[in-house]
């Protein structure tokens, strides 16, 4: 299976920027004009979905007539040694980058062994058009100055669809600046920064097929694979089995009350009562209702957001209502 | 003499003992890394043969094996999330369905062919729940290995695999995106129309 790591035109960078300002001052133009949806909810980490969509939609049309075409084109004429070498000629750039974020996130070790990889593959690789450095079983990492940031404590901010570069975050736009500004290639003429664009988006033809294949609805794929995969980067690969196993239990915990099944349902509301007492502990569920709902009044745009929010913890607080009264009635029995 | 005739009896209990609670799990229900590692050996086996079965051969030969491992009732119930509520019994009826067609299909669609691919396993956890997370992944030769973990639950006396997360994306929290965006949004009907377009795509390729 491909890596379905979403990263729609996401790699082709460097574009002109003058360019970037005219079109996002016309396309959120058109934005205010766009049909209103209804009883739709807003994803917490996607609030500019309306313009992000429009964007996504711009970049596509971009992608199919412009970089497709070119990018087809590149990988009919030259054989594959030379794309590889190509491929490797610029990864190998970005090993300086790398080595630079292990530092600033304090992996030493791995720091060394990124210098090591890239001196390697500078001097026996031939300027890195070989990756020899593979052979001797140093791995490329993948590490940014987004990462970087993560790991320092930055928050994401909302998911943002730029012009020509695909999906970002509020945090990803510093990061970006930052890898741009550590890339050799930034410093050379327009004809390298070409070929670097090409090189991305040929290697990103894979991902963006998987996507087009398995997408029901590509925007919120892209979307939900872009977040997730940056996370699993920031996090180097660890999963977080609670964060994904919550949201499925809240659904089994629901099936399973409708069921009646009164020894499985003893098990569980125990556990929604050790909970209870966490959640009671620190805040009251109501009162933090209350003054989101007061938030709600002084920031209009952001209300459908907050007021889903608020919804949310008052349905946890009936639940764990609920589960306490499953316990009083079990243990009178 | 009776020093020997003791120890004697005591391996012979041991060895009764050894393959007595051997035979008693191999009749249970298989752990959840055996599920896991069942369902990769017959994946790799159907890919070993992928060219020669062909679409509709690999299909049919993985409609049990992900049956069997998968809970698809509950994944497809939980893709939907708070919508399933709204759904009528016919409709949940047909999502389940046609949602498992479409897994089948994938997998068929994704594992076409074999070039030298394997399953490792790397370790076993369990989750505050009373899940459990296989990690393991699949080692491409000539390309970086790529990471799959398993969230299982018991369903009955059994584990079912619930979630795959390859290379650090949950398929289950992109699907719940996906299909709780267009039930909003377009409805059901619309989010049938689509999964059964796209289990066309599939078999066409």
């Amino acid at each position: 299976m491909n890596k379905p790591n979403g990263n729609r035109n996401g790699k082709i960078k460097q574009t002109l920027s003058g360019m970037l300002i005219g079109v996002a001052v016309t396309l959120s133009g058109c934005a205010s004009t766009g049909g209103v949806e209804q009883q739709v909810e807003v994803s917490p980490v996607d609030p500019y979905e309306g313009f992000n969509r429009k964007m996504y939609a711009f970049n596509d049309t971009v992608d199919d007539y412009v970089a497709k075409p070119i990018s087809d084109a590149y990988k009919f004429i030259t054989p594959q040694f030379v794309q590889t070498g190509v491929f490797n000629f610029f990864n190998n750039l970005k090993n300086i980058n790398v080595a630079l974020n292990d530092v600033l996130q304090a992996k030493f070790q791995q720091s060394a062994q990124d210098s090591g990889r890239f001196l390697i593959n500078t001097t026996v690789g031939l300027a890195g058009l070989f990756d020899v450095a593979k052979q001797f079983g140093l791995e490329q990492n993948e590490e940014d100055f987004e990462q970087t940031l993560a790991v320092w404590g930055v928050p994401q901010g909302s998911y943002l669809v730029l012009p020509f570069l695909g999906p970002s975050t509020a945090r990803g736009i510093p990061g970006s600046i930052f890898d741009t500004a550590a890339n050799p290639v930034t410093y050379v003429g327009a004809p390298v920064q070409l070929v670097a664009m090409l090189n991305a988006r040929a290697n990103a033809e894979g991902a963006l097929k998987f996507i087009d294949e398995a997408a029901l609805d590509p925007y919120v794929f892209t979307r939900e694979s872009f977040l997730q995969w940056r996370k699993s980067l920031a996090l180097d690969g660890k999963i977080d089995p609670s964060d994904d196993l919550f949201e499925m239990d809240e659904d089994l915990l629901l099936e399973e009350s409708e069921n009646e099944a009164s020894n499985q349902e003893a098990a569980i509301s125990g556990d929604m009562a050790a909970e209870q007492d966490e959640a009671g502990n620190t805040t009251n569920p109501r009162a933090f209702n209350l003054t989101l709902s007061a938030d709600t009044k002084e920031f209009e745009q952001v209300s459908d957001s907050f007021s889903s929010t608020a919804q949310s913890f008052d349905s946890t607080a009936r639940s764990f209502e609920e589960a306490s009264n499953k316990i009083d009635r079990l243990t009178i029995k | 003499m009776v020093l020997k005739s003791i120890k004697l009896a005591w391996v012979l209990m041991w060895c009764f003992f050894i393959s007595a609670t051997a035979y008693a799990q191999e009749e249970g229900a298989a752990t959840a890394r055996q599920v896991v590692e069942k369902f990769q050996a017959e994946l790799i086996d159907v890919m070993k043969n992928g060219k020669q079965l062909g679409y509709a051969g690999r299909y049919d030969k993985l409609k049990d094996p992900i049956s069997n491992s998968h809970d698809l009732t509950k994944i497809a119930r939980i893709v939907v999330g708070k919508e399933w509520e709204k759904l009528s019994e016919a409709q949940q009826q047909e999502l389940v369905d046609v949602f498992s067609r479409l897994s089948i299909a994938s997998y068929a669609h994704n594992f076409k062919d074999y070039s030298g691919e394997s399953f490792v396993f790397d370790s076993e956890e369990e989750t505050t729940r009373g899940g459990v997370v296989v990690h393991s992944h699949l080692v491409i030769p000539g390309e970086k290995d790529v990471k799959f973990d398993y969230m299982l639950k018991e369903k009955g006396d059994s584990w079912r695999i619930i979630n795959i997360i390859a290379n650090g994306v949950s398929d289950l929290a992109l699907k719940r995106s996906e299909y709780t965006a267009i039930l909003q949004r377009e409805g059901f009907d619309a989010l049938i129309a689509k999964i059964n377009e796209k289990i066309d795509n599939y078999s066409k390729q």
